[in-house]
């Protein structure tokens, strides 16, 4: 009897955790300190950024109270910036459009890439694998940011006319990523089953074939999301980016002027948030890159 | 001949990627574009003033005319004159385009040796404190933002408050000593900015290559590491690193200088190219997405051929 129990106590990972890809990824994923550490960092902001839409917070973003350029204090914990705005108030309020900015622009280019590279995989080799392909090449061959100048022009007015501009570029690489997976996938036994009993092309597609590729998107959306905050930063310091509200690159474009004065408040409270936000992503996405790719050698 | 014929087959694929582009380029900056009309005319001006305006800029034709126009322009390469300054748009190409190139080329060819080298020396000693370090770094490195980098690395080199020890901005270079004065600060900040990615990117290629199985048996028979990491190593890696670099060429030449010229005051193609989209000046900006465009289908071909100068195997089919 004691032999039993002693054997059971030498599991294996698989044993523990069962046979499934997803609960090996969460498996691997929470053991991975650095991927939970971004995480951490990533739920934080995004608990900011949620009580910003809400109004719990940061509604004082565009009050000018204090004086010009105000040291820190109890009332302002960043000090104010050249109109006497509270820094503090304004980059807490940027958390909210930061995350606006990459959540809009990683669903969507994330869901027309799934679909198109679906398509464009399912249907290689035919005309419509060829037009999907060259709306690829065009997207990939002019340069960014022109590209974005010339939508923001194109939408005049439109406070949106950046997140689709990032939105155009972006979904070009998740697609690819995905036709080549689909093209992997359609061989499989189960994708000729499904054709064989009789389903309808499009839910072999979209219902049995597409699911299998979503651990791709979910990478690749976080790589999106961090894509676009850190394009928002440099399109909106050249004025293609926010239109309404302020954001970290519009702090930090109002920051130039006051950095040639020698005050570096608003700059260093954009830039750190910002850094901090991205490198959490980034630490993120690694983990989940190790957790769920298993031909990926981590470390 | 082989490479010729090649070359030729990939030309004519090239025509619709260059059609694509300046299609959808000439549908957004010039069909939607700004409207120059008012900026040529003066106060209150009559009916028969906008319509001559009107035709002088080519409004008054239709899209599929214009659009033509515009392709023959582009084979002839003769885009006119510009319509803010007046100056011909070739002219404005020849002068600023070597300006861009100055300013990007340095920044862009030691921020890729650095990358190489830095992920040979990660990969070398893959799992060691060494690999934790340089990888470490370099997340961090991807997780400044370009605009960080070039304020603050101007105002530590370039302004009073730091080491004020090269001018904050423009572009008066007569002498080799002038260039590396003005060339110096951007040149930092895009290594920075391009090193941690280029590290990350090439250090994954290299760690893939080292698991092949010709590098065990070479290791197996005694060969020397430093000599296993380059024979061995990196020159079967060469094929996607001359892929990255190849394809960042024609964004960079452009795009990446844009941030750059603009902070900077630098007079290149990227600021020219910004200003005309701001502006409207249409002649300036068909002549630069054209030529990108095109830029971009002789990369690709290029590229192609590179991988078969690199290996041997690849067929030119």
């Amino acid at each position: 009897m004691s032999t039993v129990l002693d054997t059971s106590t030498v599991e294996r990972v698989e044993d523990k955790v069962g046979e499934s890809m997803w609960s090996k990824a969460a498996y691997k994923f929470r053991r991975d300190r650095t991927g939970m550490m971004g995480l951490s960092v990533v739920a934080f902001y995004m608990l900011i950024a949620l009580g910003v839409a809400l109004g719990l917070w940061g509604t004082e973003w565009s009050d000018n109270n204090g004086q010009k350029w105000e040291g820190i204090s109890s009332q302002y914990w960043f000090g104010t910036n050249i109109l006497g705005q509270d820094i503090f108030e304004r980059a807490i309020f940027s958390t909210k459009t930061a995350f606006e900015v990459g959540l809009v622009v990683a669903v969507i280019s994330t869901l027309i890439g799934a679909i198109l590279g679906a398509l464009s995989g399912f249907f290689s080799n035919t005309w419509i694998d060829e037009i999907i392909l060259w709306v690829m090449g065009v997207l990939d061959s002019i340069p960014f940011y022109l590209f974005v100048a010339a939508i923001a022009f194109a939408l005049s007015g439109f406070s949106y006319s950046m997140h689709v501009a990032m939105i155009a570029t972006f979904w070009t690489t998740t697609s690819r990523l995905v036709r080549g997976e689909v093209i992997k996938l359609k061989n499989f036994e189960f994708v000729e089953a499904a054709r064989a009993v009789g389903v309808p092309q499009h839910i072999i597609i979209f219902r049995h074939i597409l699911p299998n590729t979503f651990h791709i998107l979910l990478v690749q959306s976080t790589i999106v999301f961090v894509g676009a905050i850190k394009s928002e930063v440099i399109l909106s310091f050249l004025g293609l980016g926010v239109k309404d509200g302020v954001s970290w690159g519009l702090m930090i474009a109002e920051s130039t002027l006051e950095v040639q004065a020698g005050e570096f408040a608003n700059f260093y409270a954009a830039s750190a948030l910002l850094f901090i936000l991205v490198m959490a992503f980034n630490m993120f996405s690694d983990a989940l890159q190790d957790a769920l790719d298993p031909k990926k050698v981590s470390a | 001949m082989e490479t010729l014929q090649y070359t030729l087959r990939k030309l004519v694929t090239g025509i619709p990627l260059i059609l694509g582009v300046t299609l959808i380029s000439f549908t957004l900056m010039v069909h939607f574009g700004p409207d120059k009309t008012y900026d040529l005319l003066g106060k209150n001006p009559t009916q028969e003033q906008i319509t001559e305006v009107r035709h002088q800029l080519g409004y008054d034709k239709s899209f599929v005319v214009r659009y033509t126009q515009y392709l023959k322009e582009l084979a002839t390469m003769n885009f006119g004159y510009s319509d803010s300054s007046g100056e011909k748009v070739s002219s404005i190409l020849i002068r600023t385009m070597p300006v861009s190139l100055a300013l990007i080329l340095p920044g862009f060819v030691l921020g890729n040796l650095f990358g190489v080298i830095l992920a040979l020396i990660a990969a070398y000693h893959r799992g060691h404190w060494i690999d934790k370090i340089i990888m470490g770094v370099s997340v961090m490195g991807m997780s400044v933002s370009f605009l960080i980098v070039i304020i603050a690395f101007q105002v530590i080199f370039s302004s009073s408050q730091g080491l004020d020890l090269f001018p904050v901005r423009g572009w008066d270079v007569y002498s080799f000593t002038d260039y590396i004065h003005y060339v110096t600060v951007p040149t930092l900040a895009s290594i920075f900015v391009s090193l941690g990615y280029n590290t990350r990117f090439y250090r994954a290629v290299i760690v893939e290559e080292m698991g092949r199985d010709h590098v065990r048996t070479a290791k197996a028979f005694g060969a020397h590491p430093i000599e296993l990491l380059f024979k061995s190593v990196l020159k079967n890696s060469l094929i996607p690193i001359i892929t990255r670099i190849m394809f960042s060429i024609p964004l960079v030449v452009i795009s990446g200088s844009l941030l750059l010229e603009s902070y900077f005051g630098i007079p290149g193609v990227g600021k020219v190219t910004y200003d005309a989209i701001l502006s409207g000046d249409q002649p300036i900006l068909k002549a630069v997405v054209g030529l990108t465009a095109i830029m971009f289908v002789f990369t690709l071909i290029i590229n192609d051929i590179l991988y078969k100068v690199v290996d041997p195997r690849i067929s030119l089919k």
